[in-house]
């Protein structure tokens, strides 16, 4: 079962410190986090989750992602990668497609 | 309630977690038992009232009641037995009353947390107005239906402060999934089965946490 790692609280107080912008390896690592929260929060196949594109349609073209997994796969999101997501953040077009929930985690993201 | 492995020695008492997780989580929680009972020990798996086969109805229910009756199983366990508590995410936050030898948990959460979840799938399914903060669930003249669950406020009140119990001296693990990155004695590799929608089981994971358990309620005993 493969799992990933968190952004470690280290690399977020460094990033912090020298206001750096988000390095491609981070951008990597968040985007391999969202990828197996999907994973795990709707039971999906890692062979699925690994086809996933920046243009693969999420919200509306996954039966398995109801209004209660999105409720799931968000606080997952925030949990694993230490970020915090408001409510009212949270609309149709961030889950649009696995692109664009990638970035708006990204977007999260201490940097 | 469930009771597996042998009839005297330590007892594990197995608290799922609150509302829409236990159903997610129990057959995983009947896994993790049989596998004590193969390593020798014994656990018992009670519904408490608003849970489960329980008559009583959850929107009756505050997290004071819950505590108690487990306090209750404890009392009853520990006439026959030395028992230890096993607490599954929100489950953990049921054990704080009873006299138990040692506390045992796995991905616990704080009742902030729980509350925190609720309010969000409260808003989702559009239980309360969307915009709503979790005054909506705590303040409400009735008890707030969320995912199937009736949670009243006396209960959303006394989550939104419950804490999970650490008190010196008294013997407490903490296990996490290594997806997880808040403290812990130890952290797995598995699948955080209370997000499925589906109910599923992870066998690794249980045979994994069963031989945590098993060795640390050994050391507890000397």
């Amino acid at each position: 079962m493969a799992s990933h790692a968190p952004v470690s609280i280290a690399t977020q107080h460094n990033k912090a410190k020298t206001g750096l912008a988000l390095r491609t390896d981070d951008y990597d690592q968040i985007d391999s986090t969202v990828r197996a929260v999907l994973r795990d929060v709707l039971g999906l196949s890692e062979a699925r989750v690994a086809g996933f594109n920046a243009e693969t349609p999420l919200f509306g073209a996954l039966p398995e992602l109801d209004s209660m997994a999105v409720a799931g796969l968000l606080t997952e999101i925030e949990e694993r990668l230490g970020i915090l997501i408001e409510d009212d953040e949270v609309d149709g077009e961030m889950l649009e497609t696995f692109g664009s929930l990638v970035r708006f985690a990204a977007a999260k993201a201490p940097r | 309630m469930l009771r597996f492995g042998p009839a005297t020695g330590p007892v594990a008492v197995v608290a799922l977690p609150l509302f829409e997780e236990a159903n997610r989580t129990r057959a995983f929680a009947v896994t993790i038992c049989r596998a004590l009972a193969k390593r020798g020990v014994a656990s018992v798996l009670p519904d408490l009232p608003g849970q489960g086969e329980s008559v009583v109805p959850l929107a009756d229910m505050t997290l004071l009641r819950m505590r108690e009756a487990m306090e209750g199983v404890e009392a009853k366990v520990g006439t026959v037995g030395r028992p230890y508590a096993v607490g599954i995410r929100s489950g953990a936050l049921l054990n704080p009353l009873g006299l138990f030898f040692g506390r045992w948990h796995f991905a616990p959460q704080e009742g902030e947390d729980v509350m925190r979840d609720l309010l969000r799938i409260a808003l989702a399914g559009n239980a309360i107005p969307s915009g709503s903060s979790i005054y909506a669930l705590i303040g409400s003249n009735n008890p707030v239906v969320i995912a199937g669950n009736p949670i009243s406020s006396a209960m959303a009140a006394d989550l939104q402060g419950a804490m999970l119990y650490d008190e010196p001296g008294v013997p407490l693990r903490t296990v996490r999934l290594d997806t997880d990155p808040k403290p812990a004695d130890r952290h797995v590799p598995g699948t955080p089965l209370w997000r499925r929608a589906e109910p599923d089981n992870d066998r690794i994971l249980a045979a994994l946490l069963a031989e945590d358990i098993a060795d640390w309620i050994a050391t507890c005993e000397g």
